[in-house]
Parts: structure tokens; C-alpha cells; sequence
């Protein structure tokens, strides 16, 4: 603590002299009171017997008698009263010295006291003071340090969001990624078959054109070896018949115009997987949504089962200003669950209106349904309840993200067992994003 | 210590009775002004109080002169208890030469006790003093009222700390003579220890205590 300041000191116990505690302004009044009742002289000595105040007169003419009494400070003397008179002039001078000196008394230990109490006083307000200006500095501090973490807190946020951002692209488009590599393996499927007998059509004409080479090959050499007509005729036809061309003339047409089906079949799927994924646009156009809706399902095509049927109640739209690419995506993952929520017997319609609300657009199944404590956790990211490896979980966290990025929204109601449907709204001039 | 003149030959020392609020400090030293004879001692200086609550301090001095020529002045102070008036009662405890701890025997006062007891020792290390070395005494005070912790317990509380735990009642007049002579003598052996007051000075124990505890005529 301090013990440096001054203005404890008397809290500690240091001494006072008398000089420190009563001024002369203080006792003079008294003792001029006391020579008036008849005294030569008063004084108040102090411990060096100095005269702290005197009155009276200077110098007693003797013979006088005189009275002394200690002062005391804390109960130890620490000066005098000195009272001179002149003998037989003063009734009871005794009584009127002890009078004088309780009063001084009374003075001393009073001003003692006031000292005393005004002392602690101000060291107490003083210091409480003191705590005031370091708890005032303290929370200054505090405060500013405060301001700055909120200032680098608004920074981290930014910088945690747009990291989350980013993170959350990557994921679009590996969800993405995915969802084309599952395609990749039904398309395969779809263009490998017309290409199949495409080529095995194309190795036999190549087999027929060399018969017809053979043939025309024979009549050259005939011709130059003058072979006679009749004879030639015969064997011709003889050899026309073992080349089997009458089969092969037959069958040509059939096989090529069979390839070029298979061919226009692969260029029409192509085209599909190009519009579904919107390679060649980028940003927002104005989409017919039912084509979207269309071409999604084509290329879905190779993931609905033989048996399955699929209802398309599709009324005319307005066009929608939106990303297509984007929004295809979303009815592709709505479409796929929907196709997978049952193996035999599958029934799943799509339908399409436009009201005064808006675009309304609903896909439903007869499939297995959703189990009800399943339902709050859809959207989920990572939410699957499919096998390990088949569903990546973000599915429909995608497909809602896009449609509410367009203004809309995506619901899904379903009963276990019995089927599910999925309600996506778009309210007209939403969208344009 | 607050004043060592040697050349003088003149000495000031300082206790103080420290303890909870309302544990009898005060009254403590009323009945040692009382029971003590003018002779060796001041008046009692009782600074404002309110509501009979001390908020500064009393002081009640103490003088005495070895044949030598010696002389030692002895301030003895309270503090005020309530917890309020920290401020004061660090400032009042600056350089005590020993301390009197006046505790509540009451039931309810326990934790209190434990509580100033707590801020005894911190504030004596805030001014440079450790409770380790000052000369302390225990006082367990109010024993002549009824709901009180009974001795043995005290006893066997206080015992492990080393310290002397003494019984008193202060507003009856006993313990209070006897607590003061036990922190005197301690205090006073270990001045002794540091300044050598009985071979340089030629201070006698034992006639500094009974001059100071002289006992007035009239109790």
C-alpha cells in the first residue's frame, strides 16, 4: 500500500505537537477573556516553553504569583498554561486556571478528533477515488479491447462465410459430378445398344459389298474372255446363287435403314444430355419448364424399370426467367427419388399448372413413403436412407437450395407405404437469378 | 512501529483490535480505560460514530518510562468491522506492532469471524505485514451470552494455527485485562527481539507490563 502519503499520516499514529493541533487565532479570545477577570498575564507554552500566544501584560510587575497546568495531546503534555497575577487581586484563581485550562483542553481533543476524522475521511474518499480512475481505465481498456474483437469478429465471419460458400460450390458440383456419373451409366447403356447392331449392321453390308464386288468382278472378267451369252447366263446364275445375293439385296436396304434409325436414336439422346445439363448456355434465360421437365425425364429414361408407368399431365406455362440448368437439376434428384421408391408396379406422375399463385409443379409416386420421424430430417445435408455408397445425402438439400434460390419453394408430403409427393412452387416473376 | 527515536530515546508503538462488526472491539478498550489506572494511560479517544457503529477509529494511549529514561508511547486502536469500511481499516492497521482479533462467539457469527479473519490477512499483507510474524492473540468474545459455540470446539479449530485463543466478555469485564497483557507481552518480545530494548535500553518486561496493566483504585 502507499505509506508514502502524507495525509495518513496521523491514521498511523504519528505525533502532533501542540502547534500542530490549536492556532493562536484559535485560544486568543479565551485568554484576552481571562486577563479581564482580573490576571497580569496568560500564556500557552509549548514543549519547548515557546509561547504559542500571550496576553496580558509583557512583563509582571512582581511580586505576583503564578499557575501552571499542563496541556495535554493523547493524554501526554505537550505544553503549559502559565497564568500570572497579582497577589489578593483575584478571586479563586485557582478555579479560574482549571476553568481556562479544561476549556483548552476541550479544543485540543476536539481539534484532535475533527483532525483525525476529516484525515480518514479524505484518504478513504481519495482512495476510493483512486479505484474509481483504475476500474474507469480498466473498463476503458476492457471496452476498447472489446470493440476490436467485434470489429475482427465481423472480419472472421466474412472470411468463415465465404470459406462455407465456397465449400458448399464444391459440393454442388460433386453433387453434380455424381449425378452425371449415374447418368453416365444409363446413357452408356442407351447409346451402346443402337451402336451395337449399328456396327454389327455395318461389318455385314461390309461382308454384302464384297459378295457384290465379287459378283461385278466375275462379269468384268467374262466380258474380256468373250465368254459366249448362254453360257455366261448359266453360270451367273450360278454364281449368283452361291454368293446368295437375291438374300443379300434383299436384306441391305433393311440393315442400313435400320442403322440409320439407331444412329438418329444416339443423336437424339446426345441431344437430350445436352439441353438436361444446359452445356451450351450459361445464366439465367427464359425456360419453358415443361421441356424441362421433359428432358429431364428422358434422361432419366434408362432408370425407369420395364413395368413402370410414368403420367405427365403437363399444362401449358409461362416461361420462367431462371437458371434451367440449375433448375433441371432439381427436378432430376426429385425425379430420380421418385423413381427408386419402388421396383415393380411403379406408378409416378408429373404434373404442371400455372394459376394466379403461381407455377405449381408436382411429382408423385406410389412407392414406399417416408417413415415419419424421417421427415423433419430431409433436407438435411448428409441425410440418406439409402445403402452406404448408393445416395450421397445431399439430393434434396440441393434441390431445395436451387428452387429457394429462385424464389421458390419445395415441399413433400408422403405416408409410409403408400407414397410420396413433392410440391415445388414458383410464384410468377421470381426467379431471374 | 510508528516512531523510533533513539537518540530521544523514545519509542511509539501501535496495536490494533481488529474483527467482524459488533464483536466488541469497542468495548474492549472502554473497559480497559475503565479498568486501568490513569496513572500509565490517556483518555480514550472515541472518533463519531453512528448508530453507536465506530466508521473511523477509537484510540486509547498508553505511556511509559523505564528507569532508564525510556520512554515508550503504546496507541491502541480499533478498527470499524462492517465490511463497508475496508478503506479505513487497512489504512488503521499500517505498522501495528500486534494485533488483538476480537471474534463473535455466537453460532451465527462464525462464518463472519472466518470472513474478517480472511480480510485480517489480506490486509496486513496489503500494507506490508504477514500474519506469519505480527504478534496476534484471539479473543472469543460475548461468552456470557447463551447461543454461543461451546469452548472445545473453538479450541479445537483454532488449536492447529499455534495462535493463543482466549475467552472474554467484554461487556462483563472479564478476558478483556488478560487478552490485552498476552498481546502486550508478545508484542513487546518482539520489539524486544528486533531493537533490543532490555540490553540497549534497559527496558524490563516485566515492569512495563505492570506499569502499564496497572488496575485503577476504584474498580
Amino acid at each position: 500500500m502507499i505509506e508514502t502519503a502524507t495525509h495518513i499520516e496521523f491514521i498511523i499514529g504519528t505525533e502532533k505537537r501542540l502547534t500542530d493541533i490549536i492556532s493562536r487565532a484559535e485560544i486568543e479570545p479565551l485568554l484576552r477573556s481571562l486577563i479581564k477577570a482580573g490576571p497580569l498575564s496568560a500564556s500557552v507554552l509549548d514543549e519547548a516553553e515557546q509561547p504559542l500566544c500571550r496576553q496580558g501584560q509583557d512583563a509582571p510587575v512582581p511580586p505576583s504569583d503564578e499557575i501552571r497546568h499542563n496541556l495535554l495531546v493523547e493524554g501526554e503534555p505537550k505544553g503549559a498554561l502559565l497564568i500570572t497575577f497579582a497577589p489578593d487581586q483575584v478571586s479563586a484563581p485557582e478555579a479560574l486556571a482549571l476553568l481556562t485550562r479544561d476549556a483548552l483542553q476541550l479544543i485540543i481533543n476536539n481539534n484532535l478528533k475533527r483532525m483525525l476524522t476529516t484525515e480518514v475521511h479524505t484518504s478513504v474518499v481519495q482512495e476510493s477515488y483512486d479505484q474509481l480512475v483504475a476500474t474507469n481505465k480498466q473498463l476503458m481498456e476492457s471496452e476498447k479491447k472489446y470493440r476490436q474483437l467485434a470489429l475482427s469478429l465481423e472480419q472472421q465471419v466474412a472470411e468463415r462465410t465465404a470459406e462455407l460458400q465456397k465449400a458448399y460450390s464444391r459440393m454442388l458440383q460433386q453433387e453434380k459430378l455424381a449425378a452425371v456419373g449415374g447418368l453416365a451409366a444409363g446413357m452408356a447403356h442407351e447409346i451402346n445398344n443402337p451402336n451395337g447392331f449399328v456396327r454389327s449392321n455395318l461389318v455385314t453390308c461390309n461382308r454384302y459389298f464384297q459378295k457384290v464386288h465379287e459378283m461385278v468382278n466375275y462379269y468384268q472378267l467374262q466380258i474380256a474372255n468373250n465368254t459366249p451369252l448362254m453360257q455366261l447366263q448359266q453360270e451367273s446364275d450360278k454364281k449368283r446363287r452361291e454368293l446368295k445375293l437375291d438374300f443379300v439385296f434383299a436384306d441391305a436396304p433393311d440393315l442400313l435403314a435400320q442403322s440409320i434409325a439407331g444412329s438418329d436414336r444416339i443423336a437424339r439422346i446426345v441431344a437430350d444430355l445436352k439441353s438436361f445439363s444446359h452445356v451450351d448456355e450459361s445464366g439465367a434465360a427464359d425456360a419453358d419448364l415443361n421441356e424441362e421437365l421433359k428432358r429431364t425425364l428422358a434422361v432419366l429414361a434408362p432408370q425407369i424399370p420395364a413395368d413402370a408407368q410414368i403420367i405427365q399431365n403437363l399444362q401449358p406455362l409461362p416461361t420462367f426467367d431462371c437458371n434451367p440448368g440449375l433448375l433441371s437439376q432439381s427436378f432430376f434428384n426429385v425425379l430420380q427419388n421418385a423413381l427408386q421408391s419402388r421396383s415393380a408396379g411403379l406408378v409416378v406422375t408429373v404434373a404442371s399448372r400455372s394459376d394466379d399463385g403461381g407455377i405449381k409443379i408436382t411429382i408423385s409416386d406410389n412407392g414406399c413413403g417416408i417413415a415419419r420421424e424421417n421427415l423433419p430430417r430431409l433436407f438435411e445435408p448428409f441425410y440418406t436412407s439409402k445403402e452406404v455408397g448408393s445416395g450421397t445425402g445431399m439430393g434434396l438439400t440441393i434441390a431445395r437450395d436451387i428452387i429457394t434460390g429462385a424464389g421458390g419453394t419445395l415441399e413433400i408430403t408422403s405416408t409410409e407405404h403408400s407414397g410420396t409427393t413433392a410440391t415445388i412452387l414458383l410464384p410468377h416473376g421470381a426467379g431471374k437469378r | 512501529m510508528i516512531e523510533f527515536d533513539e537518540q530521544q530515546k523514545r519509542m511509539v508503538l501501535k496495536l490494533v483490535y481488529y474483527g467482524p462488526a459488533m464483536s466488541g472491539k469497542t468495548t474492549n478498550l472502554l473497559t480497559l480505560h475503565d479498568q486501568l489506572s490513569l496513572q500509565g494511560r490517556g483518555e480514550l479517544m472515541l472518533l463519531d460514530t453512528t448508530e453507536d457503529r465506530t466508521i473511523y477509529f477509537d484510540l486509547l494511549p498508553f505511556f511509559y518510562v523505564a528507569p532508564s529514561g525510556m520512554k515508550i508511547k503504546l496507541k491502541v486502536y480499533t478498527v470499524p468491522g462492517q465490511v463497508r469500511h475496508d478503506a479505513t481499516r487497512k489504512a488503521v492497521l499500517q505498522r501495528a506492532d500486534g494485533v488483538v482479533f476480537v471474534a463473535d462467539s455466537q453460532t451465527a457469527g462464525m462464518s463472519i469471524n472466518f470472513e474478517s479473519f480472511d480480510n485480517l490477512e489480506k490486509n496486513l499483507s496489503m500494507v506490508g505485514l504477514s500474519i506469519e510474524h505480527i504478534p496476534l492473540v484471539i479473543q472469543f468474545n460475548k461468552r456470557d451470552l447463551t447461543d454461543i459455540v461451546a469452548e472445545e470446539q473453538i479450541r479445537s479449530a483454532w488449536g492447529p494455527t499455534g495462535l493463543p485463543v482466549l475467552m472474554a466478555s467484554a461487556l462483563k469485564g472479564w478476558g478483556v485485562l488478560e487478552t490485552f497483557k498476552e498481546v502486550l507481552g508478545r508484542t513487546f518480545d518482539a520489539v524486544n527481539a528486533r531493537h533490543a530494548l532490555t540490553s540497549r535500553f534497559g527496558v524490563d518486561k516485566e515492569d512495563f507490563l505492570t506499569t502499564i496493566l496497572t488496575v485503577a483504585d476504584d474498580v
